[in-house]
């Protein structure tokens, strides 16, 4: 596993936030820690061989709700949670100028 | 009377002997509140307690309802409408939920009484109780502050071990709520996945979680169970097994199969843990109970924390993804959409959240998936098969829940010593593989408490409290609460 501190950022930024070069050097050494603990993945004899398991035990929920119309929130409601709204909407700042 | 210290049960028939009333034990439950020192709540909700107790005062006990006028806190990632749940994150901050997650409407309708919600290890993802952002929750064992409580459940933790209230809800995603169970002397029980709805909680990794809580009994824990477990069309994931009546288990071991895993076991070093175990082997032996060291590869075993690490990283980095300060929560300006949105989480995750989503987001990437993400999901049928095969011969798997007391704030973990790293984190078993799993006290240790943990078959729950009960009546430790052993 080869990983350097712009890789770092480029995932950072992928992920939408920045971080302190001082906390870019804390998670390159504990990259580090990763690194021991895929060993001992690793050491899982035909680890790779097997099938993944996703949830712990297969379920069989195999239906879809029937299509009954509901009371949705209102738009108060969904609005009363958001730090700038503006005409019943939520305001953002401009795409196209 | 100390009402509070007391156990749902207890509390109930005081009720309804009509030596107290809701009222007083409310009262009493927020005046200790709020002399809380241990830095374990978020929110309180004393006025819309207070009212609701009064009115529970002023009508009949319900002789059935032994959840009737009990208070009780909320870990805060499982929403409350109308009460700021934030997950002790500053990227939630004044986030008002909307709706209330489904085991909050069942207590509801049993007239439990909610005093407010408690601190957590940010969005959960923790084990210390050190990363919320209202800053470290202490131990109540440890006046001198010194010492963790654990996490992520820490505040609820906290709060039923000072004899605040009865019981409070938790989440267990890895251990969450089974090892502040060991650091604070309580039962701490997480459910079948599945049993149990998950509407309402906030998602850290939805294979592995689970709600689950504290109580100071197993009895209690089964009657919560009996409330909260069945179907809920609102989570897809709940299941639609049939819920027993969980209450009813009958104490005893005679003819159960126990078993001890070697390879965690001996990782076991602490004296007086060990002497304590081996005195409630013998004890179980004695009543009955059949007990034998089984084997389980030293390389899976070696592997729990890693296969769990690696799942959980990327999983909860797939699911905070929603949190960006456009809909709800925190939300910092910016020059464009994008600015806003990454100012917010920028400012709103702390940095050990954002380090785990980055090796989330790592593991995750096409080019690394085989290696990493897939390798663990790989990793994880293996052990779970392991788990499983244990569990088709043996009722239960009983092992010390922890490898000692509560550590202190400025004791690192040692990831790196092997020994530790499986005495430490293998209480993930249980939610890897789904399974029902109990923590309580089996000990003190310089006054301070450590648990022991049964982890039973899928949806056995009610065989996992009858076996549980017995080691409580062993151990002479129910009620455990602060001081009360010194």
């Amino acid at each position: 596993m080869k990983i350097d501190k712009n890789k770092l950022k480029e995932l950072a930024n992928d992920l939408l936030f920045d971080m302190s070069e001082q906390e870019y050097d804390t998670l390159l050494m504990e990259f580090g820690e990763l690194v021991t603990q895929m060993k001992l993945l690793e050491q899982i004899p035909n680890v790779d061989e097997g099938e993944p398991l996703i949830y712990p035990f297969e379920t069989t929920n195999s239906f879809l709700r029937e299509d009954e119309p509901g009371v949705p929130l209102s738009k108060e409601e969904v609005l009363s949670n958001v730090a700038d709204s503006y005409a019943g909407q939520v305001r953002l700042p401009k795409v196209v100028n | 009377m100390d009402y509070t210290a007391l156990s749902i049960k207890e509390i109930h028939d005081l009720y309804l002997s009509g030596k107290v009333t809701p009222l007083q034990v409310v009262e009493q439950a927020i005046a200790k509140a709020q002399k809380d020192t241990n830095n374990a709540l978020e929110k309180t909700t004393f006025a819309e307690a207070l009212k609701q107790a009064k009115d529970l005062s002023n009508s009949p006990v319900e002789k059935d309802n032994l959840l009737w006028g009990i208070p009780y806190f909320i870990k805060d990632n499982i929403s409350t409408k109308g009460v700021e749940t934030t997950a002790s994150s500053n990227i939630l901050k004044g986030y008002i939920p909307l709706f209330n997650a489904e085991v909050i409407t069942r207590l509801n309708n049993k007239k439990a009484i909610s005093l407010g919600k408690t601190t957590l290890d940010e969005l959960a993802m923790g084990g210390s109780g050190m990363s919320g952002h209202l800053g470290y929750t202490f131990n109540p064992y440890d006046e001198t502050h010194k010492r963790r409580v654990g996490g992520s459940s820490a505040g609820s933790a906290a709060v039923v071990a000072a004899g605040i209230v009865p019981f409070a809800l938790g989440s267990d995603t890895g251990d969450s709520v089974r090892k502040p169970a060991s650091y604070a002397g309580l039962v701490g029980f997480k459910p079948t996945w599945g049993r149990i709805s998950r509407f309402g909680l906030f998602p850290f990794t939805p294979s592995l979680d689970a709600i689950g809580y504290f109580t100071r009994s197993v009895f209690d824990a089964a009657l919560l169970l009996e409330v909260l477990a069945g179907r809920d069309e609102k989570d897809f994931t709940s299941s639609l097994k049939e819920v027993n009546d969980y209450t009813k288990y009958r104490a005893g071991v005679g003819g159960v199969k126990i078993a001890l895993i070697k390879g965690i076991s001996d990782k076991i070093t602490n004296k007086t843990l060990l002497e304590a175990y081996e005195k409630s082997l013998k004890e179980l032996k004695n009543r009955g109970a059949i007990i034998e060291y089984v084997n389980i590869d030293q390389v899976l075993i070696n592997a729990i924390f890693s296969t769990y690490f690696v799942l959980s990283c990327a999983e909860s980095t797939s699911n905070n993804a929603n949190l960006d300060g456009v809909k709800f929560g925190l939300r910092q300006a910016g020059e464009t959409y994008l600015d806003v949105i990454k100012n917010t989480r920028t400012k709103g995750f702390s940095p050990l959240i954002k380090r785990r989503f980055i090796i989330g987001a790592y593991s995750l990437k096409q080019e690394n998936q085989e290696l990493l993400f897939k390798r663990a999901q790989k990793a994880r049928r293996l052990i779970v098969d392991e788990v499983n095969k244990v569990l088709s011969k043996y009722d239960v798997i009983y092992l010390p829940a922890a490898p000692g007391i509560a550590p202190e704030f400025n004791q690192k973990a040692d990831n790196l010593n092997i020994e530790h790293l499986v005495a430490d984190n293998h209480l993930a078993i249980a939610n890897l593989a789904g399974l029902p799993s109990i923590t309580l006290p089996l000990c003190l240790d310089n006054d301070l408490p450590i648990g022991v943990n049964l982890t039973g078959r899928a949806f056995a729950e009610k065989q996992l409290f009858a076996i549980a009960a017995v080691v409580e009546e062993i151990t002479g430790l129910k009620g455990l609460q602060v001081g009360s052993k010194k």
